[in-house]
């Protein structure tokens, strides 16, 4: 194996088949993009070389800022909420739950291969308001809570929330399926001395089980983080967007510039920005995933 | 299912004859104001040509002029893309066409026929157009979407093609001149695929059970939401989660008060969405919205969902266009039965802006043709489909598509022989909210509508937002 990898001809042979995959699906788009970004309109439709006009807007582009700032807020809370139920999740499965756990992590799992589509229609019905209340106002009404009967994708202050618990629920148990293999990875006789030497719960996760879940947290959290940047199917299958611009995510506003808008280097642009944000934020993710 | 009747006898109440040759959006109004004795129609037509900087589009220059006084037959695979499924509205209509002209006129005509959904139909278009690669025969939008591809030359001209082939009186006057304001063009560049009337439907039972009437005027109007309201009746179903069902009602109240063409007006840059009219015709929709008109959570109601409460007596009235007859027609849907819902038009506020005889009108979907495909078989197959569209429409679904037609209308059901006497009285007609407006203001306008029912943005800033919009279109 030595003499292979020593070898610079075995290596390229190696090596440059997925290279060029890579290099065609991902890196060639991107040189386009960033290509198309120097020009206004969208081929064969007043495609005209631009300059730096495209960015230039886009700092003075009040929907792109409305739109980040959507995309923000849904990635900082669904990033958090996926990864901290799915790590909540496996270690009830690793401590608590002794029988029917097989069944559970099946139910707690079954969301993951639903479509995102039938997924979005499934919670229409469950906050719907209006002609019938759904399961959610149906349940608050029947508990007297009248007053938290509202329409909760129908409004701006609520929308963004309702679609973040929507996602919470659909990615956590594909989270919890990977912290309970990390789980079981841990050899039990380091819980065990643990608890011998008197930690709790808290104490056990703090100095215990966190350090040796670290890479997998961080993993998970990468994970997380790519899903959730590119939000768009999810939003568009429960809002679509709306109400208003209330869960327009940055790659729903992309679309909407190059495909609607037919504005196709000005998308481009846009889309550059979200691999820029993919980028810096997965940067940022690994910073904590220092080898002590 | 009709019977054809005595040509000349039922062509004499054909709506394309009975209607007005000025359609278009405040006629009245532009004469007066221009003083000339243009018809709306081509006062309105100059200046969007005018606006669009003048430039004919060159596409169509070089059309294919037909070789023979009959159709030679010639061999022809069209490519087409449509929005319906071959078994569903208009996709019906489109396949029987085929099918005709295949058997009747050229057994060397085939066809290949692409679904794309209508949210999608736009940006299948672009990615298209993109390529170089738009269909012979396609489903789009008019208005401002088909302004782009005809400017880039890539529409036939459909006025010319008419022209050559000798069948230009097959097409309703009010259609083309519709079409024609819609591309701001002085030819038309697409084909109608339907000849809709909008307004207010109305549960009849909800209306006697809270002792309304059918309002004629604004206040009127407003009296018999009061009154359903309280007799415990949701007054209006609005199906804001598809937006444009918010925008069109904005719009009536507009147009009433602002008169016709204020949309137009705004598009031009003569007037500003932040005027006072405008700014009130939001600030109503948006007090309807706090009043409990709409019901709860008004945004996530769809016009099916809407059309639906209308029909079961769940709201009293819901805002849409002719197309709905369909549903009206479909005893499983329309527990209301077949005479349980009335129509009225959008009530007057001002006779002298805007008068009872005007009504919110439109050509529906289009159909274009590519300029880089098209040759002489496809200059016959648009001359067939002009000349029998109006009579197959009418034979297969009881409908008017903006085509003369030959065959009676009797026996229709009500519904349909409603929309028909509804159409045949129309003096003039408005376009719908964003009829005018380019893309990125449509977007903002649809986007906005939303907030502004749920009260998160004001009247104002809504139409600040639109004005916003279009200043950065510019």
């Amino acid at each position: 194996m030595k003499k292979v990898l020593e070898n610079k001809t075995a290596i390229a042979i190696f090596v440059l088949p997925a290279l060029i995959v890579y290099s065609v699906i991902v890196i060639l788009p991107v040189i386009w993009s960033l290509y198309y970004s120097f020009y206004s309109g969208s081929p064969g439709l007043k495609w005209e070389f631009c300059g730096f006009d495209n960015f230039l807007r886009l700092f003075g582009d009040s929907n792109f800022k409305a739109s980040m700032a959507v995309n923000l807020k849904y990635i900082s809370i669904v990033m958090l909420g996926q990864v901290g139920m799915g790590l909540l999740l496996a270690l009830l499965f690793y401590f608590w739950l002794k029988r029917f756990k097989n069944v559970i992590r099946t139910l707690v799992f079954f969301p993951v291969v639903l479509p995102t589509v039938a997924v979005g229609q499934l919670f229409q019905k469950i906050y719907e308001i209006q002609p019938n209340y759904g399961l959610l106002n149906s349940l608050l009404d029947t508990l007297g809570l009248t007053g938290l009967v509202q329409p909760w994708i129908g409004q701006a202050s609520t929308a963004l929330g309702s679609l973040c618990v929507m996602d919470i629920w659909v990615a956590m148990g594909f989270y919890a399926v990977i912290f309970y293999g990390a789980l079981l990875d841990i050899p039990g006789d380091v819980i065990e001395a643990a608890k011998i030497d008197g930690a709790g719960g808290l104490q056990l996760f703090r100095h215990i089980l966190a350090p040796l879940l670290h890479a997998m947290i961080i993993t998970c959290l990468i994970f997380s983080f790519s899903g959730t940047v590119k939000m768009f199917e999810s939003a568009t299958a429960l809002t679509n967007g709306g109400p208003g611009a209330a869960t327009r995510s940055l790659s729903m506003y992309m679309y909407n510039v190059s495909f609607t808008y037919n504005k196709v280097g000005y998308g481009s642009v846009v889309a550059l920005f979200i691999f820029m944000l993919c980028v810096v934020g997965s940067s940022i993710i690994r910073k904590f995933d220092v080898k002590e | 299912m009709w019977e054809v009747e005595d040509e000349e006898k039922s062509f004499s109440r054909n709506p394309a004859a009975a209607m007005m040759t000025s359609l278009l959006t405040g006629c009245g109004n532009k004469q007066a104001s221009d003083g000339g004795g243009q018809t709306g129609a081509e006062t309105e037509s100059a200046a969007k040509t005018e606006s669009a900087g003048g430039a004919e589009p060159a596409a169509g220059a070089d059309s294919v002029k037909p070789s023979a006084a009959e159709d030679p037959k010639l061999t022809k695979n069209m490519k087409i893309l449509s929005i319906w499924a071959e078994d569903n509205d208009n996709g019906v209509l489109i396949k029987a066409i085929c099918e005709k002209y295949q058997k009747e006129v050229n057994p060397n005509f085939t066809w290949d026929y692409e679904v794309v959904s209508s949210d999608n139909l736009r940006q299948k278009v672009a990615t298209l157009v993109a390529s170089n690669d738009l269909p012979d025969m396609f489903v789009y939008e008019s208005g401002k979407p088909i302004v782009d591809l005809i400017e880039a030359g890539k529409l036939v001209n459909v006025s010319k093609v008419l022209k050559d082939f000798n069948c230009e009186d097959a097409l309703n006057p009010s259609a083309v001149s519709l079409l024609k304001s819609l591309s701001g063009t002085e030819d038309i560049y697409d084909l109608p695929l339907g000849m809709n009337v909008e307004g207010f439907w109305y549960n009849k039972a909800l209306f006697e059970q809270a002792g309304c009437q059918v309002p004629n005027t604004w206040d009127e109007f407003e009296s018999v939401l009061v009154k359903l309201k309280g007799a415990g009746i949701q007054p209006i179903a609005c199906g804001a989660a598809d937006k444009w069902g918010a925008t069109r009602l904005l719009n009536s109240y507009l147009v009433r008060i602002a008169g016709p063409e204020a949309m137009a007006k705004a598009d031009e840059g003569i007037s500003n969405y932040t005027d006072e009219d405008y700014v009130k015709a939001a600030q109503k929709i948006q007090d309807w919205a706090k009043a409990g008109y709409f019901g709860e959570g008004v945004n996530t109601v769809d016009m099916n969902t809407a059309g639906s409460m209308l029909m079961t007596g769940q709201a009293a009235i819901f805002y849409n266009g002719s197309w709905f007859t369909s549903n009206l027609n479909d005893a499983s849907q329309n527990l209301a039965g077949e005479d349980g819902i009335g129509f009225f038009n959008v009530p007057v506020v001002d006779p002298y802006v805007s008068d009872e005889s005007s009504y919110s009108m439109n050509c529906g979907n289009i159909l274009s043709f590519s300029q880089k495909n098209y040759d002489e078989a496809t200059g016959w197959f648009m001359k067939y489909f002009a000349e029998n569209m109006g009579d197959l429409a009418m034979e297969l679904q009881g409908s008017v598509k903006g085509y003369n037609y030959t065959v009676s209308a009797e026996g229709a059901s009500g519904y349909t022989q409603l929309v028909l006497d509804t159409i045949n009285n129309a003096e003039s007609a408005f376009t719908w909210f964003e009829a005018t407006m380019g893309n990125e203001v449509q977007n903002v306008a649809k986007d906005g509508i939303q907030t502004l029912l749920t009260g998160e943005l004001s009247a104002e800033d809504y139409m600040k937002s639109i004005q916003e919009a279009w200043d950065m279109s510019q």
